[in-house]
């Protein structure tokens, strides 16, 4: 067979062979995933809403969950809109657009050497601020 | 200086002559049927220029590292592979419902219907098709969390990360364009509030929301823009970056145990 690199790590943390050892293990993730989705679709339908019509708005429109949070915080930054024109697109538009980008280029910014979650607090903390945040937009999106 | 060789080398050498002998006694016609067939892809022709075999037998015999640690088990290691998998889905029954969607105003809804209604299985695909996208988009902003937690994004894998929050842009853009299409209430006033939402950005705002309504309110050619982008630009696209991602983590393997 031929030589693999990075042989040393792996005896070190244990491996298995691509196939078929780990192609099994995806083909059972895959029966489970299938079994889930073929449950759900047979439980819960989606609905059949009526069809779309251009003269009739609906009362309460809103974007899909994934889009809610981004959703709402425009429109609590549109309620801010008394301090100036300025605030929605400044605050709802361009503090979003940084925090995406922030995002993505999350691994050239962030340079602690530690991994491990004791040893990096505030960046922990941070996450899990964001991710309260976010669930808390989406939430009251929902039931607004 | 003797000529001898090596025990080891005798059997090898004769074992290369033999092949070739044998290579050279093939008809045209078998070298061609080797050449355009399975069999040359994997014994004949084929493997003998490009090494197929060889360059599979490498892919399915490399390891994957596992391990289980408290923190990062491998429930959460799933979470990517669970994402690409919904993913197959989606391609799977969207490929389905493609047979029977009219991608116009008139029709689109009614041929959802007709999918739901009449098409044998067809409520099956559909539901699976919904229920998997937005499963999809639960399990891939899972598996990011699981990433920025474990800082599994470190050197040397910082373009693995960046490449996997396009992977979640393209995601998102997947759900957007989707939701018009089966052309109900919801989707038309949904899709309407959030193309509204792009007016918010300066100076650009106006002018790519009216590119991606195609005129000033949501018609026909939104209808044939969102379609041609969920069906055909953002699978290919997706796929690519995919590919990119999994090559990555194929090379590198992945992070070290906390």
């Amino acid at each position: 067979m031929a030589q693999y690199e990075d042989i040393e790590a792996y005896r070190k943390y244990g491996s298995e062979p691509f196939f078929p050892h780990h192609v099994l293990r995806q083909a059972i993730q895959f029966l489970a995933v299938f079994a889930l989705l073929v449950l759900l679709a047979s439980l819960a339908p989606g609905p059949m809403l009526p069809k779309a019509d251009p003269f009739d708005a609906p009362a309460n429109v809103k974007p899909d969950w994934y889009f809610l949070s981004a959703y709402q915080f425009l429109r609590l930054t549109e309620k801010l809109s008394f301090l100036g024109q300025w605030v929605p697109r400044v605050l709802g538009v361009l503090v979003q657009g940084l925090g995406a980008m922030a995002v993505w280029f999350l691994p050239f910014w962030d340079r602690n050497p530690e991994r491990h979650p004791s040893k990096r607090p505030l960046a922990i903390r941070v996450g899990i601020g964001i991710t309260f945040f976010l669930l808390a937009m989406t939430l009251w999106g929902h039931f607004s | 200086m003797t000529e001898e060789k090596t025990p080891a080398e005798e059997p090898k050498r004769d074992a290369s002559v033999q092949k070739r002998e044998e290579f050279e006694k093939r008809t045209v016609f078998t070298e061609m049927f080797n050449l355009f067939s399975l069999v040359g892809f994997l014994y004949g022709a084929l493997d003998e220029r490009l090494s197929v075999q060889e360059g599979m037998q490498r892919q399915f015999g490399k390891p994957v590292w596992f391990y289980r640690t408290r923190l990062e088990n491998n429930l959460l290691a799933c979470l990517g592979g669970i994402s690409f998998l919904f993913y197959l889905f989606q391609v799977v029954t969207g490929v389905l419902l493609l047979m029977h969607y009219r991608p116009t105003t008139a029709e689109a809804y009614r041929s959802v219907v007709d999918i739901t209604n009449h098409v044998p299985y067809g409520w099956l695909v559909r539901g699976i098709h919904r229920w998997g996208a937005n499963l999809m988009i639960v399990t891939v902003l899972l598996h990011m969390m699981r990433v920025f937690f474990t800082a599994a994004y470190r050197s040397p894998r910082e373009v693995t990360w960046v490449n996997g929050v396009l992977l979640l842009v393209f995601t998102l853009a997947f759900g957007f364009s989707g939701v018009l299409l089966p052309w109900h209430q919801l989707s038309y006033w949904a899709t309407s509030a959030g193309t509204d939402t792009l007016s918010a950005i300066p100076v650009v705002g106006e002018g790519i929301k009216y590119f991606v309504r195609g005129g000033a309110t949501i018609g026909q050619l939104a209808l044939t823009r969102f379609f041609a982008f969920h069906v055909v630009i953002l699978p290919g696209l997706m796929l690519m970056f995919l590919v990119l991602h999994f090559l990555m983590i194929r090379r590198q393997g992945i992070s070290e145990p906390l």
